[in-house]
């Protein structure tokens, strides 16, 4: 990195305050949540362990796996699905998009519906349990999600460039490496610490595919010592295993040197790719819609039969109002909360502290789920709040703070990008913090930010983690009411609310970018 | 956006309990499901206030481990009047809490109950439920299971994170004891996968991924009674089945004892076991007669008791030897 260009960057000492505090008052939320469960224990020892070590070694082994082969997909999917124009490509994005918000065990439901025995495709035996059916999921879930993202990103690469490289009549492998590789490069390492860290604390998904103990997670033993021995200093000596192991790989993420994206107004390339490259594009789609879009487009099939009893049920409006609120919420604080840190993370020119500003957004997914709910149970009641009354609350922060590792890889390489090639005009300019947002950065971000909301909104609809942990009374969401009613034999009832998910999470997916697109096209 | 956020407030304040009223209110913590619109929950509820002249208010949990839990963190300043829904594999531990009151109460019940702190209010037995079209001969018992092909698949669910899970754990100690890893090791190759809870597994079941999935003699009952699906039935199994009691107990610090007494007593009443069949899908601690849907059939001929003590003791190294044995 010369240093020129980061001498470049404006110096914004606002935005670095905001943005270190924000940072600095979710490691202390984390650290308040496990003194609170410490506080709490009281010190009863369990008897027999199960061998930590084995499930280390199993769980950090599949989580590798998943984050490689996903990356890997979600890069090609990204170049075809940039290449390709159809009829319902808006669509088939929003499809693939919406897996990773979904519940894992309605999608791991989907691919059964598939792959599984008495699946459509059952007749070809393909093995789905064991260590590949879970990294299979992984990578439905996460593949699709890292496509998306990388999506943006090559949408985003100057139309200038590809002028010149089409002028040049590049070959489709120097384009990927000289045009793609460098937009996409930045984007990689955030969304390789999520896709690590989603796998590594999957959990209903792992014991659901994995065919047995031989594949588990260890948040089973996690969950274990909280629920069964009531253990809590076993709990969080645990938890804190997995915090580190998945601070290393952020960290890790984090440290390799800085990388500028391109960046620019989506456009719409006319520059076609010559036929070889253009038949793998091809081929690279519909693999991916048979793999991705299937079990999702089963999910679907699954919930019409039951779709006019659940509509006109009480309950089930009542729950979607719920979500729809709870996503609401928690979008908009994701939304705030990630601009701040990712506008004081592309300000900050020291590497440590964008490592200092950054890594924290990324912590609490390391939590387990388990652990967060206890914590902040004991947390909250320590304060002398009745919980139940900020169930809500709570709810909606904790899916705010889980989304931000996904608005952080969205949004931070555009704001690096900004700060680095318009550093040097706002300057010039003399342009003052707001003006910078408003004139420069809301323009070329707009479409992300449609991005990161439908995701913080999507995650927070379908979360299960917290709403099923966090004592939750008459506070029913979507997802809560699904597993109620799986719980309750009535297994057409949970797919038809899965399917009505699902839509909600598509309809976001397509809607939201498009419009906040359109917003700033307005505007500017 | 700003329409929903609207809304949600307005929801918000419907959930937040109405002012100063003059009725008590009874604060029970239970599991989930029993609360839930299609649990037993809200029928109890109706019933017993239309006799209290109090309000009853569930305040639910994951499941009956994590009320416990619950209760426990909070200790002597907890609102719970009474706890719904331990069971016998946690009621040692409930009761080495010191938390619970004596219930007091002279129970007429179809089982021997001597339990002078808990109450029971329904039970189960495990079981391998199986659909009789495509396993028209199921397993008799585990070693018949065991010596079936190795395509014959079975679901179970993680003892560390799942009730029925644990069930079988102290099921196939029970009637094998020394015997019971290996036993785990001949099951290994049919266990299609274990997962996290019953929900999930029994769902697999449902749509076709395994021949029997680990549940309760009284499954099939709901696919008769609720679905007119007369498919599913349970093996029964010559060594005799894991037995479940779901009991309730009466917290020391509420200041609402008699009631919660009244509210165990009226579950253990006729009228309330009747509502208990057909909503938790449990057999009934009284003789019901004819209350009882015909679906439920006879009990299982042989039944292995839990003994609450050596369970409390033990349960860890068991789910160590069967993880062991299958790992």
């Amino acid at each position: 990195m010369p240093r020129s260009a980061e001498s470049a960057i404006p110096p914004r000492p606002l935005r670095l305050i905001a943005g270190a505090a924000i940072a600095i008052a979710i490691a202390v939320l984390i650290g308040t949540l496990f003194w609170s469960i410490l506080g709490a224990a009281t010190g009863t020892a369990s008897g027999a362990r199960t061998d930590i070590g084995y499930l280390i070694y199993i769980t950090t082994l599949q989580a590798s796996l998943s984050t490689v082969l996903s990356l890997m997909v979600g890069v090609a999917l990204a170049w075809a699905l940039n290449r390709l124009r159809f009829p319902g490509r808006g669509l088939i994005i929003g499809l693939f998009a919406s897996a990773i918000v979904t519940p894992g065990i309605i999608v791991a439901f989907g691919l059964l519906a598939v792959w599984g025995r008495a699946g459509w495709l059952g007749g070809l035996n393909v093995p789905i349990f064991g260590l590949g059916g879970v990294v299979a999921a992984h990578i439905i879930l996460d593949a699709a999600f890292a496509a998306r993202v990388l999506l943006a990103r090559l949408d985003a690469i100057p139309e200038t460039r590809l002028k010149t490289g089409q002028s040049l009549a590049l070959p489709a492998w120097t384009r990927f490496r000289v045009s793609d590789w460098p937009a996409m490069r930045g984007t990689l390492r955030g969304l390789a610490a999520i896709i690590f860290l989603l796998a590594f604390t999957s959990f209903p998904i792992v014991l659901l595919l994995g065919g047995g103990p031989s594949v588990q997670t260890l948040e089973v033993a996690i969950y274990s010592a909280v629920r069964l021995d009531f253990d809590l200093v076993t709990a969080v000596q645990l938890a804190l295993i997995q915090i580190a192991i998945c601070a290393a790989i952020i960290v890790a993420s984090a440290a390799f040197g800085q990388i500028s994206s391109s960046l620019d107004r989506p456009t719409s390339p006319r520059w076609r790719d010559a036929g070889g490259a253009r038949a793998l594009q091809w081929i690279v789609l519909i693999l991916a819609l048979l793999g991705f879009a299937s079990p999702l487009v089963a999910v679907l099939l699954n919930g019409i039969e039951g779709l006019g009893d659940m509509l006109v049920r009480p309950a089930f409006w009542r729950a979607t109002l719920t979500s729809l609120g709870v996503g609401a919420a928690s979008a908009v604080l994701t939304l705030i909360l990630g601009l701040t840190i990712a506008a004081a993370r592309a300000a900050s020119s020291s590497r440590l502290g964008r490592i200092a500003i950054g890594v924290p957004s990324y912590a609490y997914l390391a939590v387990p789920a388990v652990a967060l709910a206890l914590g902040a149970f004991i947390f909250v009641r320590n304060l002398g709040v009745p919980p139940d009354t900020v169930a809500p609350i709570v709810v909606i922060a904790a899916n705010a703070l889980l989304s931000l590792p996904f608005v952080m890889a969205t949004l931070a390489p555009p704001f690096d990008a900004i700060a680095r090639s318009r550093g040097k005009l706002i300057r010039s300019l003399d342009l003052g913090g707001v003006r910078q947002f408003t004139a420069i950065e809301w323009p070329l971000l707009a479409r992300d930010v449609g991005l990161v909301l439908a995701l913080a909104f999507c995650f927070s609809l379908g979360d299960l983690g917290v709403i099923a942990l966090f004592d939750t009374k008459d506070f029913v969401t979507l997802p809560l009411l699904m597993v109620r009613a799986l719980g309750a034999y009535r297994t057409n009832d949970a797919g038809t609310i899965a399917a009505l998910m699902l839509v909600i999470t598509i309809v976001a997916f397509t809607a939201l970018p498009a419009l906040f697109e359109r917003l700033s096209r307005a505007r500017a | 956006m700003f329409r929903f956020t609207l809304a949600f407030a307005a929801l918000l304040a419907l959930g937040l309990p109405a002012a100063a009223q003059d009725k008590p209110t009874l604060t029970i913590y239970t599991y989930d499901s029993f609360a839930a619109e299609w649990g037993p929950g809200p029928q109890l509820k109706t019933g017993f206030e239309a006799t209290c002249s109090c309000t009853v208010e569930y305040v639910t949990a994951e499941d009956a481990i994590s009320a416990l839990r619950r209760v426990q963190l909070e200790g002597a300043t907890t609102n719970a009047d009474a706890v719904v829904g331990l069971d016998t594999f946690i009621a040692g531990e409930a009761r080495a809490t010191g938390l619970f009151a004596p219930h007091g109460l002279t129970l007429d019940l179809a089982m021997d109950w001597t339990d002078p702190d808990f109450v029971p209010f329904d039970l189960g037995y495990f079981a391998f439920v199986y659909n009789k079209e495509t396993t028209p001969t199921p397993p008799a018992s585990f070693e018949e299971l065991i010596a079936l092909p190795d395509d014959f698949k079975i679901v179970v669910m993680d003892p560390r994170s799942s009730t029925p899970g644990l069930g079988l754990v102290v099921w196939i100690k029970e009637a094998y004891g020394d015997r019971a890893a290996e036993i785990w090791r001949g099951l290994k190759p049919h266990i299609l996968t274990m997962s996290r809870g019953w929900s999930e597994g029994y769902g697999l079941f449902l749509s076709g991924e395994a021949d029997m999935a680990l549940s309760y003699t009284s499954s099939p009952a709901y696919h008769i009674v609720a679905e007119n699906d007369q498919r599913y039935a349970a093996a029964e199994f010559t060594e005799g089945h894991g037995e479940q009691v779901e009991v309730s107990g009466i917290l020391k610090s509420s200041p609402h004892q008699d009631l919660a007494r009244q509210f165990l007593a009226y579950m253990a009443s006729p009228e309330g076991q009747k509502t208990l069949p057909t909503t938790n899908w449990m057999y009934p601690v009284i003789d019901l007669g004819a209350d009882l849907p015909a679906a439920f059939g006879p009990q299982p001929a042989k039944v292995l008791p839990v003994d609450e003590a050596t369970v409390t003791a033990e349960r860890n190294a068991w789910i160590e030897e069967a993880l062991a044995a299958i790992r």
